[in-house]
């Protein structure tokens, strides 16, 4: 646990005191209180070991008042276990707790900036006041959410400061694709470590919001991606280079693959096979959206869109559920264009998730824009009204990009929190 | 204070994430009205429209790659080499190159500068100083170091207003600058088509605008942000983004600190929160806020007459004269602090806005964001003092905040955040960490 420790004398004059080591002392002491106060969370034992080895470094033993004052994110409740094993370390020291009789007062300040938590212990003597500070590694809660009906759940598999437009989970790693760069990670104990970032040498702006995707070539040894007016591709050779990993890049506008394997109902009535096809979609390069031109055609004039998802339907088949831009979704069956009800709170992006409940698939949305918070939603298509099929999700910010993985089975998001960090976040679902 | 900021922090989050969950739209006209200078250096509103940095920050201060893309130093962060972004150009066509940057930087800050020398070498400028300059990559995130065209490819003195941003300036008649997308922005493409700003309109008109649909973002100052609540606008609110401090002189008849130090404890700064900014903003009597170092409780805001007339004795001052920088409420909270001089037996008499001179001025300093030992030293440039350097430590920071303030040369008095109200066909406004309006982020509902 990093720290920083600090001590100043600000009263009648600033001047810096030397650090000492209490390193016996405050082993000891973290050995008994361990066993003491063992109600006090584990995060800020060590906060008020250091902070009481700074205290009875200016007091020295003997007694003073003690005042905490909370004004961070520590939750109220754990006050008194922290006030507790101050307390006790301070007496394991020699300073001893006393009444208002004291002359000398220590005034703890949990408090906290941006980044991190901070502690501050002003020490008074008389008319003279030594302040010593801790930083404090903040812990960010972890999320719930409650169950009701099919219950959808999240699981953070990723997270960047960079903006990530598509990722890709391989065998024991992750293909990231940022806006410049594409950027391969590998999992070891327990967190990701960067194993090679490749330039996509873009030659002009990206659109002000890019989009991108990726999906796993078909002999699973690669992956293919598009952005904005470009084309990538990697494969993975394990004698090739020092990753393993070969990325190439070059200017494209062909169209972007949206499902590399689809089985398409047949649009007419005298065709009676079904095509199986990569369906591909014009992409607006210097805008956010695909132009609705799909190749191979579906029969019918698509607006330009935002999402699209193949969708299994309930009298057999397959048919295309896409958002237009101008925030109307359709459905694209038997060779018809036709509007689905009940999706005021739909955003713009949403994506198919094969949960194995009710009717097997469902339609994973993200939220509107209507409630305070992004969320993400699964609904049931039976007829042409989606019907909400779970609880919404809640996420930590807004959802950039959602998209289905090869086995269905999830539903991948990407997430810019409100601390501006990107998270990659797996979406499946409980039956109930 | 740390409710207030967290209120603060929740108005904008909720900004955040409330506007993006649908795709914007491209198209359209952003109508903005505002009252003051729109090329006020370094916060006009259209200067972050139309210039770029060689970094820029983003919302939790962490420094970013801008129209530069990588940097190191050497030499005890004493030289700095910036390597610049290919393939950027100017709005005139004109490409970015190293030469114009040292231009630029050069004309930005004339002697005042951070550094010694800046000068190019390749497609890299190198930046030298005598002392440590560890905060150099925030600073030039400020509003004060965009980069400009100086000179253009024929030699001649450019107009000031060609950049690299994402809106190019069109036009400026009868008190509206048009600027318009620019298609190649390096950054992307702005979701709107154009920006109309209208000049030096009043912030009762500029409401009436939006009220009747002729505005799209207005301003809404600090002491009027109850009233916007009130009238249920839709306000994009910046955390603590503008100090409100007393600057005094130590020359003349306040070379005394004694009597600076009694003039310190006798401002209310109580009054100033509630009554003129209308309990907006947090009463500070640090130079950073709480949110940004943790410690600013730790310096007493508390008014102590009686002391500031102990302090003052006997000492005798001639008539010291006191102004205020523009702006809404300025003048009358000029007028607060003066009459709280008096009580503690100071003869005062508040001057005109802009006057030269003046003993005492109330000074409006922007907080630009960043790392907090970044931000103390881009604050003390603003006011006009020469920073310490400072080691990026709490206790550091502590330190050469305190004894700057005991100089009692600055008097920090209350943060102040910025905040405009939109229509409901504006999405996404959000703030730049200086408080503007990230224009080139909004898009318009009803674009086509």
């Amino acid at each position: 646990m990093a720290m920083t420790l600090i001590r100043l004398l600000i009263s009648p004059e600033t001047k810096i005191h030397r650090w000492r080591s209490y390193l016996p002392v405050g082993l000891i002491c973290l050995l008994a209180a361990s066993t003491a106060t063992a109600q006090a969370p584990a995060q800020w034992e060590q906060p008020v070991v250091t902070l009481t080895e700074e205290i009875v470094g200016i007091l020295g033993p003997g007694q003073a008042r003690l005042t905490i004052r909370n004004v961070s994110s520590v939750p109220t409740d754990e006050i008194p276990a922290i006030r507790h094993r101050l307390e006790d370390d301070l007496k394991a020291r020699g300073v001893v707790v006393s009444g208002a009789e004291s002359a000398n007062l220590i005034r703890v300040t949990l408090s906290e900036r941006a980044a991190e938590g901070l502690w501050v212990a002003e020490v008074v003597e008389g008319n003279q006041t030594q302040v010593v500070m801790v930083s404090v590694p903040l812990k960010r809660p972890q999320q719930t959410q409650a169950s009701a009906g099919l219950m959808l759940r999240r699981q953070v598999i990723f997270v960047s400061h960079a903006p990530v437009l598509a990722a890709l989970e391989t065998p024991g790693g992750l293909v990231a694709i940022e806006p410049e760069q594409i950027v391969i990670y590998v999992h070891t104990a327990d967190e990701w470590r960067e194993q090679k970032r490749i330039s996509i040498g873009q030659k002009r702006p990206l659109p002000r919001d890019p989009r991108a995707i990726a999906f796993t070539t078909a002999n699973g040894q690669g992956f293919e991606s598009f952005l904005a007016g470009l084309q990538c591709t990697g494969t993975y050779t394990i004698a090739d280079t020092e990753s393993g990993w070969t990325v190439h890049c070059k200017e494209s506008d062909d169209p972007w693959t949206i499902a590399p394997g689809t089985e398409v109902q047949p649009t007419t009535s005298t065709q009676e096979d079904v095509i199986v096809y990569p369906i591909k979609a014009f992409y607006n390069a210097s805008r956010n959206y695909f132009t609705g031109v799909l190749v191979p055609s579906l029969g019918v004039d698509l607006p330009p869109f935002y999402s699209t998802a193949f969708l299994p339907r309930p009298g057999g088949g397959t048919a295309l559920l896409t958002n237009g831009i101008d925030g109307k979704v359709q459905l694209v069956e038997n060779g018809a264009l036709k509007p689905v009800a009940g999706t005021r709170d739909w955003g713009s992006d949403f994506a198919t998730l094969t949960s194995g409940c009710g009717a097997g698939t469902q339609i994973i949305a993200s939220g509107s824009g209507e409630a305070a918070i992004d969320s993400l939603r699964a609904y049931a298509l039976p007829a042409l009204e989606a019907v909400p099929a779970s609880p919404p999700l809640a996420v930590d910010g807004t959802v950039t990009a959602l998209w289905t993985p090869p086995d269905g089975k999830s539903v991948i998001a990407v997430v810019r929190t409100i601390a501006n960090e990107y998270e990659v976040d797996r979406v499946t679902a409980l039956c109930n | 204070m740390l409710r207030r900021f967290a209120i603060s922090c929740l108005l904008a989050t909720l900004a955040l994430p409330a506007a993006a969950r649908t795709r914007p739209h491209y198209g359209g006209t952003v109508r903005v009205k505002i009252e003051g200078d729109p090329w006020q250096r370094p916060d006009g509103l259209p200067r972050r429209l139309i210039f770029d940095g060689l970094t820029t920050l983003d919302r939790d201060g962490t420094v970013r790659p801008a129209l530069a893309v990588e940097w190191e130093s050497e030499s005890g962060d004493r030289r700095w080499q910036f390597r610049l972004r290919p393939g950027v150009h100017f709005h005139d066509g004109s490409p970015l190159t190293a030469v114009a940057v040292v231009a630029s930087l050069a004309a930005s800050c004339a002697a005042n500068c951070p550094w010694n020398a800046v000068h190019a070498v390749g497609p890299s400028i190198v930046i030298t100083g005598d002392s440590p300059m560890p905060n150099l990559p925030s600073l030039l995130a400020g509003g004060q170091f965009l980069i400009s065209l100086v000179l253009t490819a024929d030699g001649k003195t450019a107009n000031g207003a060609i950049g690299t941003g994402p809106f190019q300036l069109t036009g400026f008649n009868n008190g509206v600058l048009t600027l318009a997308a620019n298609e190649n922005c390096w950054q992307g493409r702005p979701f709107a088509d154009a920006v109309e700003i209208r000049v030096h309109r009043l912030v009762h008109d500029q409401w009436l605008d939006l009220g009747v649909g002729r505005a799209d973002v207005v301003e809404v100052p600090a002491e009027q942000l109850r009233q916007a609540q009130e009238q249920r606008l839709t306000v994009a609110e910046s955390s603590p983004a503008t100090l409100l401090a007393l600057q005094i002189a130590d020359s003349g008849a306040l070379a005394n600190p004694t009597l600076r130090a009694a003039i310190a404890l006798a401002v209310d700064r109580g009054a100033l929160f509630n009554v003129i900014f209308q309990k907006q903003g947090e009463v500070t009597a640090s130079l950073l806020p709480q949110a940004l170092t943790g410690y600013s409780f730790l310096f007493a805001a508390d008014r102590d007459l009686n002391k500031a007339h102990q302090m003052r004795g006997g000492l005798a001052t001639p008539p010291l004269t006191l102004s205020a920088d523009q702006g809404g409420a300025m003048q009358l909270a000029a007028q607060r602090i003066a009459l709280n001089l008096r009580e503690a037996g100071f003869n005062v008499q508040v001057v005109g806005t802009g006057t030269q001179h003046s003993d005492l001025m109330l000074r409006k300093l922007p907080l630009e964001g960043g790392e907090p030992a970044a931000a103390l030293e881009a604050l003390l440039r603003s006011a006009g003092q020469t920073p310490p350097v400072v080691e990026q430590t709490s206790a550091a920071l502590f330190k050469a905040e305190r004894e700057f303030l005991d100089q009692k040369t600055l008097i920090p008095l209350l943060y102040l955040p910025r905040a405009y109200s939109s229509s409901g066909r504006v999405r996404d406004l959000q703030l730049f960490p200086d408080g503007t309006p990230d224009l080139a982020g909004v898009s318009l509902e009803d674009a086509p």
